[in-house]
């Protein structure tokens, strides 16, 4: 299975505003990389690029060593002959086709024998558990079958790169948690390189194996997911993914309040790391569910807080408080006994520094290596 | 962990080879030469003949030259002089604007009383047979709009002009010339046959009002007078000036209601002055007043567009359904469904049974004269031109294959380059030629169809290049039928491409379909019903089209419509309207069946 590699990419509509900005990226064989940011950030076209619906206005795009898109050398291949499977948002089945038709299109433009057509077609709609409806049109089925039948179709032709953009958007929570193991599933079966778009964190959290994270055209960070989660490449990221989202607290010109008392108490413990930073921190973030209450279990950051309201969401409980008069939140997963108005000690063992820039600089994890307690 | 800071902005390939990219995506996506083929067939077909009619309106013709003192071929404005200024001006244009000017004026008031009420009563009130009366009241644009002119004929006509007299004539009662011919029924037949459209729009407008905005004034304490004075009359406003502007659009370019009703009494307007300079073989002048047809044609457009955005700036159409509370007549209910009766009656069934009885009749309606000879007759003593019944020898059918076929052909390319523009639109892989194509395609709505006719004229009588002269050619036919239709096929053709997307072109892609495949596989078959609708509209608007073609039609290529014409020209009553009834008979059942089987709406079809 073949790597996609992205080099120096960008692509700007009518000279002006840029859609994607240098991009380098690539995604590993056999990946499932999730392309995740928020609306207008540049990864459907990136999607779309890749699959050769769209093209670049400079750099390589390429699938192994075969090169798709080379502007600096005038190579470009049609969407047609990449041999590749995409999934779109609203499934765009033919709505005059069948269902056995539409899944069958790709391997008839493959020029494959009726019989076997036919039998691949079918096994295609079973691994999605909707060969009942073989027969029907797609406007008979339900949002989710839709959207089976055109992963189905997808599948049918057995592309080595899978491209899909947001297809679990238009679905409901139930089916879209179904839906979320059944692509991990296919991943693991067919082994195919998966580019998978998203807005949902969560999603890319669950499914990916590495996750990219872009904003206004640009590549963030590309990390795995739980590495991207705990050690966030910039503000950006810190706070796009997560949820809730980390708090992060702007140091400001006087030392004091709550950005002051966090910064002190991470420079005492962790001297080395904020002297070796190339500018001072400017911005302090904790994660909600690394804020706990109660008596801090020993050498950690804690300070007093007033509980303001207590959020109760069957599983979780989400807590605001007021600490040195900033607003804080905190997840907790055990029951929370505090009302409104109680004085309660909130300690964490985890915090990130940022600096001017928006870099993360570093990050303290009391609860990781308590002995050196920094991880950079 | 790949990090990438802010980047400035990309390097930029050098433009060689970026040109060389973007030809090796070309090569491989036919959108944009398909786009540039549109472009220049469209330019040539649409914007070619009014620079052509242009130039020729400015340049001295073969002929003149002893006249103008110019050489033939020079620049001159002597046309101009001789429209404008010159001793026969008056008669050449000043009068036939004045009358233009007259009968637009007059048929505007008349539909807008007819329709305007009609549409009131059939959508705001609790008359009986509402639905009935909307759908019958509809009917008489179904017909060709000069049926009427004919059936008037029949009844009114005196023996200023020679053949057969009209029905009060024949009983002995003496038509004065203006009621007969000129002002009076050219109004009155074009204002019943135009009527409708005012009630399709105004009818529409009414429908859409919001009921909360009249019950707010009314919480507030307005009388009902002051409610349809200050808010239901201001919000009507736009469709009442787009009913007044698009009538006074068509009665410009109409030509067959005045040439029947006004050329006996002499009474002109500008299309009968265009077709009658075009027949004198007087090309400089008729340029002239094609040119100046176009102009106001264009100003009436860009009037109407201009007006409807200004107004679309304080008109809210609500989102919850619209006035559902209908006036209640009262005692008056019987009498106001009477009145609608009274309106179909006079609207539909005299004209058609006046029309109908004539053709059974030698003298006009009177039934002991009873005879199917007009039909069916083997011989017909002395009728010389067509001596026979309308359905014995080959003239009906020729003109009827000849309709069918041309009619035909130039809506399906119609509806099939409808649907490329709206393709290579949606499509977006050229902005430029998209927005060439969606403004070119919609010229010919700004252009009276006979001004189009005259400037095809221009650019198509002679030899140009590697294009032969086309006059008197069914190609020719074709081709201007098709480009007058194509406003209206580009608008729904965009507007089914842009509902349709690109995604499901994209996924075929995707699946490996090479660009001939998407279309013949997906693109086309899944657009079969706009396809079809593309097709069938055109077609019954082009079946019942005189102005477009009366120009164009040769010997060879007579189509029903001119045949009937031919057939007033000689004077032969009874026959003319035998061949009226039949155009009307086919519009009329393919109207009516394709709002039945297709289920859309004749106010979608209103091109015609």
């Amino acid at each position: 299975m073949p790597a996609i590699t992205l080099t120096g990419v960008a692509k700007s509509y009518g000279g002006g505003e840029h859609a994607v900005r240098n991009l380098d990226l690539t995604v590993p064989d056999g990946a499932f990389m999730c392309l995740l940011g928020p609306s207008g950030c540049g990864k459907t076209t990136t999607l779309r690029m890749i699959a050769g619906l769209e093209q670049p206005t400079a750099g390589t795009i390429a699938v192994g060593d075969r090169v798709l898109d080379s502007v600096e050398r005038g190579l470009y291949v049609p969407p047609e002959k990449r041999g590749m499977g995409l999934v779109f948002q609203n499934y765009a089945l033919w709505p005059h086709l069948s269902v056995r038709d539409n899944v069958e299109f790709g391997l008839r433009m493959r020029k494959v024998p009726a019989v076997e057509r036919r039998a691949r077609a079918e096994a295609a709609l079973k691994m999605v558990h909707v060969d009942a409806a073989m027969d029907r049109y797609p406007s008979q089925l339900s949002g989710g079958q839709q959207q089976r039948v055109a992963l189905a179709r997808m599948l049918a032709v057995n592309p080595s790169v899978l491209l899909l953009d947001e297809p679990l958007s238009n679905l409901d929570a139930r089916l879209r948690l179904e839906m979320r193991a059944e692509l991990k599933r296919i991943h693991e079966e067919s082994g195919a390189t998966i580019v998978f778009v998203t807005h949902d964190q969560l999603e890319a959290l669950t499914m990916a194996t590495d996750v990219a994270v872009m904003n206004e055209g640009e590549l963030q960070q590309v990390a795995a997911p739980m590495d991207m989660y705990d050690r966030p490449a910039n503000r950006f990221v810190a706070e796009f993914v997560g949820s809730p989202p980390m708090a992060i607290v702007d140091v400001g010109p006087s030392p004091a309040g709550l950005a002051g008392s966090l910064l002190r108490f991470a420079e005492s413990r962790v001297p080395g790391s904020l002297e070796g930073a190339q500018c001072s921190p400017t911005a302090v973030g904790i994660r909600p569910e690394a804020l706990r209450l109660g008596p801090p279990p020993g050498a950690t950051w804690c300070e007093e807080a007033v509980v303001e309201a207590v959020l109760p969401a069957g599983s979780s409980w989400t807590v605001r408080l007021r600490v040195l008069d900033t607003e804080l939140y905190a997840v907790s997963y055990t029951p929370v006994e505090a009302a409104p108005g109680d004085v309660v000690t909130c300690w964490t063992e985890r915090m990130h520094l940022f600096g001017a820039d928006g870099a993360r600089l570093s990050a303290w994890d009391g609860a990781a290596s308590p002995a050196k307690g920094a991880v950079a | 962990m790949a990090v990438v800071t802010k980047a400035e902005t990309p390097p930029r390939p050098p433009r060689s080879r970026r040109l060389l990219y973007r030809l090796r995506v070309l090569r491989h996506d036919p959108t944009a030469a398909l786009g540039l083929i549109l472009v220049v067939v469209l330019g040539y077909l649409v914007v070619a003949p009014l620079v052509a009619v242009l130039s020729d309106a400015f340049r001295l013709q073969y002929g003149d030259d002893v006249h103008a003192g110019q050489a033939a071929g020079e620049w001159t404005g002597y046309y101009l002089w001789r429209v404008f200024r010159s001793q026969i001006s008056g008669l050449l244009f000043w009068q036939p604007l004045l009358n233009t000017l007259v009968v637009a004026l007059g048929t505007v008031l008349f539909a807008l009383v007819l329709g305007g009420g009609m549409a009131w009563l059939v959508t705001r009130t609790n008359v009986p047979g509402r639905k009935w009366l909307a759908g019958a009241l509809v009917v008489p644009y179904m017909l060709p709009s000069w049926t009427f002119s004919l059936a008037w004929l029949t009844l009114f006509k005196n023996e200023r002009a020679g053949g057969q007299v009209g029905f009060l004539q024949a009983q002995g009662v003496h038509t004065p010339d203006w009621l007969a011919y000129g002002a009076l029924p050219i109004i009155v037949t074009l204002g019943l046959h135009y009527y409708p459209f005012v009630l399709l729009l105004v009818g529409n407008a009414l429908r859409r009002i919001d009921a909360q905005l009249v019950d707010s004034a009314r919480i507030l304490g307005a009388p009902q007078r002051t409610v349809v004075r200050r808010i239901v009359i201001p919000l009507m406003l736009p469709a009442l000036s787009s009913a007044v502007l698009l009538v006074v659009g068509r009665v410009l370019g109409t030509f067959g209601t005045p040439y029947v009703l006004g050329l006996p009494a002499d009474f002109r307007v500008l299309s009968t002055g265009l077709f009658q300079s075009i027949r004198d073989r007087s090309t400089g002048v008729a340029s002239v007043l094609a040119t100046v047809i176009v102009v106001i044609g264009v100003v009436i457009v860009l009037a109407d567009t201009r007006m409807t955005r200004e107004h679309r700036r304080f008109v809210t159409v609500g989102g919850k359904g619209g006035m559902d509370r209908l006036s209640d007549l009262r005692r008056v209910r019987w009498p106001a469904f009477a009145l609608g009766l009274v309106v179909f009656g006079v609207s539909v069934l005299v004209p058609v049974l006046t029309l109908l009885l004539s053709t059974v009749t030698r003298t006009p309606l009177d039934l002991s004269t009873f005879t199917l000879d007009y039909w069916l007759a083997e011989r017909l003593p002395g009728a010389v031109g067509f001596p026979h019944g309308v359905f014995r020898g080959s003239e009906l059918w020729a003109a009827a294959w000849n309709s069918l076929r041309i009619v035909g052909l130039a809506s399906v390319i119609c509806a099939v380059a409808g649907l490329l523009v709206g393709y290579v639109v949606v499509r977006g892989t050229a902005p430029r030629v998209a927005f060439f194509l969606r403004q070119v395609s919609f010229l010919p709505y700004l252009v009276p169809g006979i001004a189009f006719a005259a400037a095809s004229l221009s650019l198509f009588a002679v030899a140009r290049g590697p294009i032969p002269a086309l006059y008197g050619t069914t190609f020719l036919l074709i081709l201007v039928m098709a480009v007058t239709h194509l406003p209206y096929s580009s608008r729904s053709g965009i507007a089914a491409m842009t509902q349709l997307g690109r995604e499901p072109e994209e996924a075929a892609q995707i699946a490996g379909a090479p660009w001939f495949q998407r279309m013949g596989r997906i693109i086309f078959p899944i657009q079969k019903g706009a396809l079809v609708t593309g097709i069938v509209l055109p077609f019954i608007s082009g079946l019942k089209e005189l102005s477009i073609v009366v120009m164009l039609t040769t010997t060879g290529t007579e189509l029903l419509t001119t045949l009937s014409i031919g057939l007033v020209d000689y004077g032969y009553t009874q026959l003319a309207n035998a061949v009226v009834l039949v155009i009307a008979l086919v519009s009329f059942t393919m109207t009516y069946l394709t709002q039945r089987l297709t289920k859309s709406s004749l106010a979608s079809g209103l091109g015609g």
